[in-house]
């Protein structure tokens, strides 16, 4: 597979990031209203839609890498798998013990947090192995 | 492990991006090999091998007592 561009992938996460931000403002919102039960669903889960596209392009971004490059994404969504995980479970224990009252949207935060503890773990091991902070090295 | 990657590199005047292109991969990881926070997988160590014209076990050394 070959190499792929640091700049164009930054750019293809942009663009779907825009998407999913008008998305979440135009199109979402609508869902409360809508009339028919498949509509509703339909416009309730539309901005899954960017987010899976993003989650392809960092799926092919890892096939793309190199030995250390691929090390270093699969350590790190190793790492956040774990947190966010663990931190799942505490706070699904404390909700099903009515310790915490929490609402099922909480779920929305699942993903952004994932992505949050890889992009730091990844800065990190980055740091470690090459000395350098940036994720760059598919180029 | 212990290798030679950096002085084989140095003696044939290549920068650690060159090396990196000859044998596909990035220039990061080149640089995490040399300073030994990465062991290269088999496949990897017998192109840096050929690259270099030599023998596997000359370029790469494990640690004592690994």
């Amino acid at each position: 597979m070959p190499r792929f561009s640091y700049k164009r992938y930054n750019l293809y996460v942009l663009l779907l990031m825009a998407v999913y931000i008008a998305v979440l403002f135009w199109l979402w919102p609508l869902a409360r209203g809508a009339g028919e039960t498949w509509w509703k669903i339909l416009l309730a889960i539309s901005p899954v839609l960017p987010v899976a596209a993003v989650i392809a392009l960092m799926a092919h971004r890892v096939l793309a890498s190199d030995e250390l490059q691929r090390r270093l994404h699969l350590m790190a969504l190793g790492i956040a798998t774990a947190t966010v995980g663990t931190l799942s479970l505490v706070g699904g224990f404390l909700a099903a013990a009515k310790v915490w009252s929490v609402g099922g949207d909480v779920l929305i935060w699942v993903f952004p947090a994932l992505c949050l503890v890889y992009g730091v773990s990844r800065m990190a091991l980055s740091r470690w192995y090459t000395g350098a902070w940036g994720v760059r090295g598919c180029e | 492990m212990k290798n030679r990657v950096r002085e084989l590199r140095e003696a044939h005047g290549w920068s650690q991006a060159t090396l990196a292109e000859h044998v596909d991969v990035s220039r990061q990881t080149i640089n995490a090999i040399e300073t030994g926070k990465y062991d290269p997988s088999l496949p990897l160590a017998f192109k840096l091998a050929r690259l270099f014209k030599q023998r596997i076990e000359t370029m790469f050394e494990p640690d004592e007592g690994r």
